[in-house]
């Protein structure tokens, strides 16, 4: 199943994360509303900035002038597998791996629904070897794993992440294999009816901040405070001054089932049994099996040597977790940084034929101690994030799957209701699936709110009253329900009520905008109505120039905008120059 | 087509002489390139707006690492404005007749000046051969080869000759992986593989790879393929590509209706509208100038303002692609002019 299936290409790289921080402050901003929280000032924006500015010192605000921009950069395809193999001798590899999306996350405050919206990805060059993948869906983050490097202690650096998308084969993929084996193979494997179209996989880790590995946020934290302060010195200079981090991936692509979900992983899963571990997902078939540990194994130190699990075993246990029957093994050497680099972290064991793949898996060290232990059974949301406006009638559907497979028979769910945080449990109910596995929820919307919803079908799955969200056992759905502001979309549509109610948080929270546009300008504003509409316009929610960026615009705000773009033309008087636009681009801030 | 003068690189200064000459010839390229570039009208020629953007950044990217090679053997860059049309500087041509350079509109003629500029020394024949008369005039070179003598000279230096860390741009900020600094001969050698590649492509024996170190697709080429209108595709002749079958689509119609050299144009017959926009195109290359200039001089954030600066300056550049001369079947883009305002600034 999934990326685990042969034919597959690796890729490894680097990142830059560029996200504007200021939002993640719910004393900046309110995100039930969508709304920017502005200090008590008489030019609100100008204060508001400032304070963003300040909080680079004060409050960990680290890029308060970012675009939100994710782009690969050094990334190129480095391998691939077709029949069991690691393989690096085609013309295909050494290709350019091309990705630039826009990284939001639909709970502003917390890190569990991290999303990259994009228009399209390219693995190779046009013309040349080439996979063509314009976008079917977002990437969505999943299994967050907050001790992949607890030595690169630099915010988000202890972190990793899967990442995952898929294109389908009827919406433009296209691959041009001339005398590639490589993707001859995968061209031919996407013909079958029942591959969708392919699948990108992959895992982000190492990243840095400050442009300086060796800062880290635990106190004294003297040299981060020292970065801290003079990334605040230079924007209060004045100028664009984003202030990106950088992060490693390594990837893979591979062929999309029918049935499996698109934006993560669903094969048959293992969770960690030992602590500072991640979740591995595994697909076995004939005398192969292939684990996928990119997610799994931490780094010890800033050189990325992966902790040494000495030689583990692969095995099946009864449901009680007893009566280990000995798969396959491996060793340091299939999981250490070289492998890792080398495989995106898929390591292929051979299994003897015949082996009874119906009991769960285990995965143990040489102290016969568990390490990772399969749950058989995973509810999976079909869409993991969710995007509607208050008033709508949005069901979101639940696929049950039994190792990797969809569960075509009833099966109780607990079902978690969590704030938008993921730590505090607000409801619980015990329902049921369909006889297709399927559960169908209804979602609330009544009012703009982030909600998450964790569905259980074991008792390792849950979350916790103390913990909330475990990322490497929970799967779940968040739901982002933007305000009607129908109040708003009543509004006269005056140059002020526009500014105060639609731009003017834009205009505050991301500083990069001046780049192209004046927001307070309603001169400006005018001349890019036809622009303005086109990337506020629903229909456009996915694509990778849409506006706002973080998508928090109300229906009623998109009315009140619409109405002010359609309306007679501002008087001229009202036009900044770009002379005056010229100067005040050479201001600091502050004056 | 473009040929530089090959000047005897026998002391330090020579090689600063040199990096500054090269740095002149990426700043050079930028006005031509951005002005087709934004003569594209919105909405057309998606293809070839990637295409050029993805040239301009790269020279400019070049610039920044000459900048960085120049810094680290102690020259102090100056960003050089240069007139239009005018050759790049150094150019004596592959006859000793520079070739001149225009601000040209999207369009034939302004592709085939973008490959003349960028056209490598062993220019492969997709889709049309032609021989070079190179050997008869031997102090002339391309810039590839331009860059392959400095970089022979620069390997000759002891280590003492490198400064580290002095006023270097690095990509912590804009073109991740792209820029870096240059503490060592192994670094400079680096950014002029990169250079010398993105603009030609690779050579491998005889065989001439229009991709780059990065498997991307060299300028010269990416010109080319709008010029032809046809993506530049492998293929199993014996020059291993072909522009084509597949058209790149281009159409020449979505180009503004512009002249061309605004600089050399009258606009004191203009409508005051037009003339505002001259006014604030050329405040904007001003302002790019001066911040560029702070930048490569080693000023903490500087090289944030200048490519806010670069904003700036599109923004006045596609707006004065919109407004009508008296002709009002005529636009003009920004004529690139430097005019510092007597009180010091550009405004």
């Amino acid at each position: 199943m999934s990326v685990l299936e042969l034919p597959r290409i690796y890729f490894k790289g680097k990142v830059s994360w560029d996200p504007i921080t200021t939002n993640n402050y719910n004393t900046n901003y309110d995100e039930d509303q969508g709304e920017t929280i502005y200090p008590n000032a008489s030019d609100k924006v100008k204060a508001f900035r400032e304070q963003a500015i300040n909080e680079v010192t004060s409050d960990g605000n680290w890029n308060p002038q970012g675009t939100h921009r994710v782009a690969f950069y050094e990334t190129a395809v480095n391998g691939f597998d077709l029949d069991g193999a690691i393989q690096t001798k085609d013309p295909f590899v050494s290709a350019a791996v091309n990705f630039q999306g826009m990284l939001v996350d639909l709970e502003p405050f917390g890190a569990f629904t991290s999303q990259l919206f994009f228009d399209s990805m390219l693995f190779g060059v046009d013309g040349g070897y080439r996979i063509k993948l314009p976008r079917t869906m977002r990437f969505v983050d999943r299994y967050l794993n907050f001790s992949r490097n607890r030595v690169n202690a630099m915010i988000a650096g202890r972190a990793s992440v899967v990442w995952q998308s898929s294109f389908a084969k009827s919406n433009g993929l296209s691959i041009n294999a001339f005398d590639s084996k490589a993707l001859q193979q995968l061209d031919r494997a996407l013909q079958s009816n029942d591959i969708l179209g392919l699948t990108v996989r992959f895992n982000s880790y190492r990243t840095i901040y400050y442009d300086d590995p060796s800062l880290t946020d635990v106190p004294p934290a003297t040299r981060y405070a020292t970065a801290a302060k003079a990334q605040q010195t230079v924007l209060n200079a004045g100028g664009f001054q984003p202030n990106p981090a950088r992060g490693l991936v390594v990837g893979v692509i591979g062929l999309w089932r029918a049935h499996e979900p698109a934006q993560e992983p669903c094969d048959r899963t293992l969770i960690p049994a030992a602590s500072a571990l991640g979740s591995i997902w595994a697909r076995a078939k004939g005398s192969k099996l292939v684990l996928d540990l990119s997610n799994s194994v931490p780094e010890v130190d800033q050189d990325l040597k992966k902790k040494d699990l000495g030689a583990l075993e692969v095995g099946t246990v009864d449901p009680d977790g007893t009566n280990f029957t000995r798969l396959a093994s491996f060793d340091y050497s299939q999981y250490d940084r070289q492998a890792y680099e080398a495989s995106a972290g898929l390591v292929t064991l051979d299994i003897p034929k015949g082996t009874d793949l119906t009991k769960d898996l285990q995965v143990r060290n040489s102290s016969t101690q568990p390490q990772f232990q399969e749950l058989a059974l995973r509810a999976i949301p079909v869409e993991p994030n969710i995007y509607f406006n208050e008033g709508d009638q949005i069901t979101a559907s639940i696929q049950v799957y039994k190792r990797g497979e969809p569960l075509k028979a009833q099966a109780p769910v607990t079902l978690f209701e969590m704030d938008s945080s993921g730590g505090v449990i607000v409801n619980t109910t015990l329902t049921e699936t369909d006889s297709s596995g399927v559960l169908l929820l209804p979602l609330p919307s009544a009012k703009g709110q982030v909600v998450a919803y964790v569905p259980s079908v074991n008792s390792s799955d849950q979350p916790t009253a103390q913990n909330g969200i475990n990322p490497q056992t929970c799967t779940y759905q968040y739901i982002r329900v933007h305000p009607a502001d129908q109040d708003i979309a009543s509004l006269a549509p005056t140059w002020a009520n526009v500014y105060e109610k639609v731009l003017a948080n834009w205009n505050a929270m991301a500083p990069c905008m001046d780049n192209w546009l004046d927001l307070k300008d309603p001169g400006q504003i005018k001349a890019y109505a036809p622009i303005i509409k086109r990337l506020t316009d629903p229909a456009n929610f996915e694509h990778y120039r849409y506006m706002p960026i973080v998508r928090d615009l109300s229906p009623g705000q998109r009315t009140l905008l619409y109405k002010f773009l359609d309306g007679p033309v501002v008087a001229e008087s009202h036009q900044t120059s770009f002379a005056d636009l010229s100067r005040s681009y050479r201001r600091p801030l502050r004056s | 087509m473009i040929r530089l003068q090959s000047t005897p690189l026998n002391t330090v200064k020579d090689a600063q002489t040199r990096l500054q000459l090269a740095i002149g010839v990426e700043f050079g390229t930028l006005p031509p390139y951005l002005y087709a570039l934004y003569s594209i009208r919105p909405g057309t020629n998606a293809a070839a707006r990637k295409n050029l953007l993805a040239i301009a950044l790269q020279e400019m990217i070049h610039m920044c690492l000459d900048c960085n090679v120049l810094n680290a053997i102690g020259g102090n860059p100056v960003i050089q404005v240069q007139p239009y049309p005018g050759p790049l500087p150094g150019d004596i041509g592959p006859d000793h007749t520079p070739l001149s350079l225009h601000l040209l509109p999207f369009s034939p003629d302004a592709m085939q000046q973008g490959m003349n500029i960028e056209e490598p020394e062993d220019k492969p024949d997709f889709p049309v051969r032609e021989t070079l008369a190179l050997a008869a005039v031997p102090t002339a070179v391309t810039i590839g080869q331009f860059y392959r003598e400095l970089d022979d000279f620069l390997k000759t230096l002891p280590s003492t000759a490198w400064t580290p860390n002095r006023n270097q741009i690095s990509d912590d900020q804009f073109f991740a992986g792209q820029i870096f600094p240059i503490d060592s001969y192994d670094d400079a050698h680096k950014a002029i593989t990169e250079i010398i590649s993105e603009g030609e492509g690779t050579q491998s024996g005889t065989t001439h790879d229009p991709l780059d170190f990065q498997s991307e697709v060299a300028h010269f080429f990416r010109f080319g393929e709008i010029f032809h209108d046809r993506i530049l595709t492998k293929s199993n002749d014996p020059q291993g590509y072909a522009f084509g079958p597949d058209k790149f689509g281009v159409d020449w119609n979505g180009a503004c209706p512009a002249i061309t050299d605004p600089g050399t144009h009258d606009f004191s017959h203009e409508p005051p509208s037009a003339q505002a926009a001259q006014k604030a195109c050329n405040q904007a290359f001003t302002n790019l100038i001066d911040t560029l200039q702070r930048g490569v001089s080693g000023t903490a954030g500087a090289l944030g303002e200048a490519v806010q600066a670069m904003f700036a300056l599109r923004m006045a550049a596609l707006h004065a692609f919109t407004v009508p001369l008296a002709d009002p079947t005529k636009v003009a883009g920004p004529a690139f002019l430097y005019q510092p305002h007597p009180t010091g600034g550009a405004v």
